[in-house]
């Protein structure tokens, strides 16, 4: 259930709202948009049939949400939100106006490549780094990951580059020492659906990267965020990187379509991964391009300074220099979906 | 990035850091003295036959807290995300007890 409030609705008259609606045992959320402000009410929605809600003070209109999602549905807040990462000094923003672009290899290998990587993509426009510790690989005897010594690395790089990193969770015993080295915490296409991972997410306050599955419908991708959300925690910015299709000339099918329904479901921001899409280099450019024109609100690209020799994803990983070049091209596709780059926030230290 | 940190800026930002611990611990402190008050308040329910859970009665407690947070200057949805927990903790203290 919604309740959207009258405009200029004083402080006491949403405290006696939202008194009345969590004394029946329900709790709520508060949305203050720059026009409406909107109570969602969280709970058994049948515990509202005795309240009075429509005649209260300051109650515009009461409608139920008839999604299964609530906290993640479009009509549950008043405007989109946008997910902050980072601290004060280099600040990522998914959502609004802007298109954010993460940047990194598939995996930490050592110091040097990712020194090296983090300062092409910075460079070329790059807002944050990515970089695998613990990799979920389909075979238990292909390259694992650095682990700890992968985040104490990412950490390093952050401090000399200042992009904000993100990197991937695959246990619920790992998120407290992912989440004391990086600033976003990545969601697998595998664990879409662990739930007691998503839960655990709901507990840290550090904004989740949530990758669709491989084989997951949009409904099911947001009743992930939810529970993520459910749990306390509503920085979430969802990821579509395709899908397992029929087709074997891709790796994945990128779901083009999946982010204007996305962002007609959902007020969380969307971003894509072609690298994994296509899961081929020659193709991350022309879906990259596609995501924007669909509206994604950021990308996440794999770069690599010496893909032939990548320990994992060599296929789909970009070379510095293609990224650059792909990044010239983000930027004419923002500019024409009347988007624009995220800017850089302190050039002074991205550079140094 | 910033300017050379001066040895003043320094043991101030430990005497916060300190200061902070020191509160940390107080709020610990309070947690405990109002757990054993919930846990005495369940027993209490109990002798007089009434439900432990009592959703109106929390209702009112975020209602109070929130109001005065907002009279206190801060910012009222965490405050009320915090005081969410506390009450739940008690509430289950109160069904173990």
């Amino acid at each position: 259930m919604i309740i959207v409030t009258k405009p200029h609705i004083s402080d006491a008259e949403i405290d006696h709202i939202r008194e009345r609606i969590e004394s029946v045992g329900m709790r709520t959320h508060l949305s203050r948009g720059e026009v409406r402000t909107i109570i969602g009410c969280i709970g058994d929605e049948s515990l509202l049939d005795e309240v009075p809600l429509r005649s209260m003070p300051g109650v515009e209109s009461v409608t139920p949400v008839l999604k299964p999602y609530k906290l993640a549905s479009r009509e549950f807040v008043a405007d989109r939100t946008i997910v902050r990462v980072g601290g004060r000094d280099s600040e990522a923003t998914f959502g609004g106006d802007t298109i954010t672009v993460i940047a990194g290899p598939c995996s930490v290998e050592n110091r040097e490549m990712l020194f090296d990587t983090a300062h092409v993509v910075a460079d070329s426009g790059a807002r944050m780094l990515r970089g695998g510790a613990f990799k979920p690989r389909t075979s238990p005897y292909a390259f694992q990951g650095l682990g700890a010594r992968a985040l104490e690395l990412l950490a390093e790089v952050r401090a000399e580059t200042g992009l904000p990193i993100v990197t991937e969770v695959m246990d619920t015993r790992q998120v407290d020492l992912v989440a004391e080295h990086a600033d976003m915490l990545q969601v697998g296409a595998r664990n879409m659906q662990n739930f007691a991972l998503l839960a655990e997410l709901g507990h840290v306050r550090r904004p989740v990267l949530l990758k669709r599955g491989l084989s997951a419908t949009i409904k099911e991708l947001l009743m992930a965020a939810e529970y993520i959300m459910a749990n306390g925690n509503h920085d979430v910015v969802l990821c579509e990187r395709g899908i397992r299709t029929y087709e074997t000339a891709t790796r994945n099918t990128l779901d083009v379509a999946a982010i204007p329904v996305l962002k007609r479901e959902t007020h969380l921001p969307v971003i894509v991964d072609p690298s994994h899409a296509g899961g081929d280099a020659s193709l991350v450019a022309p879906l990259a391009f596609a995501a924007i024109a669909a509206g994604a609100d950021g990308l996440i690209v794999e770069v690599h300074p010496d893909p032939e020799r990548a320990l994992s994803d060599g296929d789909q990983s970009l070379p510095p220099a293609a990224f650059t070049t792909l990044m010239e091209g983000v930027a004419t596709f923002a500019r024409a979906a009347n988007r624009e780059l995220s800017p850089l926030r302190h050039p002074a230290r991205a550079v140094a | 990035m910033s300017e050379p940190t001066s040895a003043d800026t320094l043991s101030e930002l430990a005497r916060c850091r300190d200061e902070i611990e020191r509160l940390d611990n107080e709020i610990i402190a309070l947690l405990g003295k109002r757990l054993t008050l919930g846990k005495r308040t369940g027993a209490l329910k109990r002798a007089a036959g009434l439900p432990i859970l009592d959703p109106t009665r929390e209702a009112a407690v975020i209602r109070r807290v929130t109001e005065h947070a907002r009279q206190s200057g801060l910012p009222t949805e965490p405050v009320r995300e915090i005081f969410w927990q506390i009450v739940g903790m008690s509430r289950r203290a109160q069904e173990n007890a």
